[in-house]
């Protein structure tokens, strides 16, 4: 990464620990701004698609597809921008089978990595049970909203953790003649 | 390509090049670890990950293809896999950005082979073997990138194996299915091959992973549309590349033992194969995924005994118990020195086309050390 990319990525880290902090200040209101996220991701990322398309996929055998598909994702943000009233629970009960599943794949890697003799296999394996045991808890208070954007919060803050990580690792490879 | 090839065909390339049947089995043996040395595997010994020269599927999942995840790959399979053709090709109205991919797309007789066997000179067994392996695979995996990408590596429909049956080539389209635990079967035309992703960099459209194994069997000839070829369809020969890359890899095996004062790009050695170059056409045309029996029989028809079977632990014992200074010197020392070394060549090459998917690389001698820790011990071997 150059200067520039690292600045970058430092920025982004703390605009995500800011808004999880706001987030967490004003939980109330929590799935209606994690709603609007969701939608202003959809849209951004319709865009992103659309960009992609004329920059790279419109030179590919088959890219026309990938036109169609920024569309209907830039439709799809745009629809769910206007929809506000969806049903809580069910919107939180979907959120969470994903992410209980997420963490079963965890803990199955984590084992293969161990039979591959990988000595990350017990960070995996830790991984997966969290994941697994958050969203127990989260179940139990399914009716509290908060718990739920207090979890969301809790992922953001983990990626932006990440990504200050990544922006300060050394990377460049030194070539001696 | 697969054991059968990189581990004895290597093997026979070694010794009709003049090696002894001990330098060739470790030549052979390096050629393969190269599809091993995993940061799994260095891991386990406690070895510098920077040399890590393959990812193994378990990685590959679990690695973030965020900037540096995608610079990472990009350094193990473009350097070690994928070797570009062409840093400078072009192609006209397009972006940079498609370019960069573009020019990453991997065949033979590139400006980067020739430094890669260049670099091997004088650098002991290790570094030819990784040499050979690097050379075959330019052959085998030649219009894919070591670079995950949907315009480049991406196949559709469109996909037919050449089958000659009574002396009349046929048509068969390929099945494909994505079980990556099933097996391929040749007779029913059914392969494996990774899943349909529409997104640009992700990890499925790595590589040939979206032609499955196709590019590594030596029988198959198919034709299909590769996604950059702006629709004309490609004819993919592979008894013919699979030829070119053994007679190849016998005159780069002589060159790296001193027989020639330069290597010359485009140069096979046939009159070394003449003798049995019927018996090498019918290896390379049985349809067959696993051709190690054959190449076998071949070695000990050259060399009168066959080579030992690969076995990965084989020098793990030695680097272990190795003195932290002494661990350089020992064989696996070497092997992962060497690859440091390519995997440094090829990033540098590719950063000074202009292209920063590989990431960054800083000239040594221009601006001291400044990046990787585990490349310091580089120092030293680029001396020796």
């Amino acid at each position: 990464m150059n200067k520039f990319q690292r600045i970058r990525e430092v920025i982004i880290a703390f605009l995500i620990i800011l808004f999880s902090i706001i987030l967490i200040a004003n939980p109330d209101d929590g799935h209606v701004t994690i709603a609007a996220v969701l939608s202003t991701t959809m849209i951004l990322a319709g865009l992103r698609q659309l960009f992609y398309y004329f920059t790279m996929a419109r030179h590919m055998v088959g890219g026309m597809r990938i036109l169609f598909r920024a569309l209907i994702t830039l439709d799809f943000g745009l629809l769910t921008f206007t929809v506000v009233d969806i049903p809580r629970f069910y919107v939180l009960l979907y959120l969470l089978v994903v992410h209980a599943f997420s963490g079963f794949i965890g803990i199955l890697r984590g084992l293969e990595a161990k039979r591959f003799g990988s000595p990350s296999w017990r960070l995996i394996v830790l991984y997966g049970a969290t994941v697994i045991i958050l969203t127990i808890f989260c179940l139990i208070y399914v009716k509290s909203a908060n718990m739920l954007v207090y979890y969301y919060c809790a992922s953001l803050i983990s990626s932006a953790l990440v990504r200050l990580r990544t922006a300060f690792r050394k990377s460049a490879i030194v070539y001696i003649q | 390509m697969n054991i059968d090839f990189h581990y004895y065909a290597t093997y026979c390339a070694a010794l009709l090049a003049g090696y002894t049947p001990e330098e060739s089995l470790d030549i052979c043996y390096s050629a393969q670890l190269v599809d091993l040395c995993s940061r799994t595997f260095l891991g386990k010994l406690k070895a510098p990950l920077s040399a890590a020269t393959t990812q193994l599927q378990l990685e590959l999942m679990e690695c973030r293809t965020d900037m540096t995840g995608l610079q990472d790959i990009t350094r193990i399979w473009a350097s070690f896999h994928f070797l570009p053709a062409d840093l400078y090709a072009v192609k006209e109205h397009c972006s940079k950005r498609y370019l960069n991919k573009y020019r990453l797309i991997c065949g033979p007789n590139g400006d980067l082979l020739a430094d890669t066997v260049n670099l091997a000179k004088n650098k002991g067994l290790q570094a030819a073997g990784i040499a050979m392996h690097i050379l075959a695979d330019t052959w085998a995996h030649r219009y894919f990138a070591g670079t995950p990408s949907l315009v480049i590596n991406n196949t559709d429909y469109h996909f037919f194996e050449l089958i000659t049956e009574d002396g009349v080539v046929q048509e068969r389209p390929v099945s494909f299915r994505h079980n990556p635990s099933a097996a391929d079967d040749p007779k029913k035309g059914i392969y494996i091959n990774s899943v349909s992703q529409n997104s640009e960099n992700s990890i499925m459209n790595l590589g040939h992973g979206r032609a499955g194994h196709l590019p590594d069997y030596s029988f198959i000839r198919y034709k299909y549309l590769p996604a950059w070829g702006d629709f004309d369809e490609i004819l993919k020969d592979n008894p013919s590349d699979f030829r070119h890359a053994f007679c190849q890899m016998i005159y780069a095996l002589k060159y790296l033992r001193g027989e020639y004062e330069l290597f010359e790009k485009d140069r096979y050695d046939e009159e070394a194969v003449s003798s049995f170059s019927d018996e090498l056409h019918r290896i390379l045309n049985k349809r067959q995924t696993d051709a190690c029996e054959d190449w076998k029989a071949l070695a000990l028809h050259l060399d009168g005994h066959e080579p030992e079977p690969f076995d990965l632990t084989r020098y793990e014992e030695e680097y272990l118990s190795a003195e932290p200074e002494k661990k350089g010197s020992t064989f696996l020392g070497r092997f992962f020195q060497a690859a440091m070394a390519q995997k440094s060549m090829v990033t540098n090459k590719i950063f000074h086309s202009g292209n920063l998917l590989a990431g960054f690389s800083v000239d040594f001698d221009r601006k001291g050390f400044r990046g990787i820790e585990d490349f310091k011990q580089l120092i030293q071997y680029i001396k020796d």
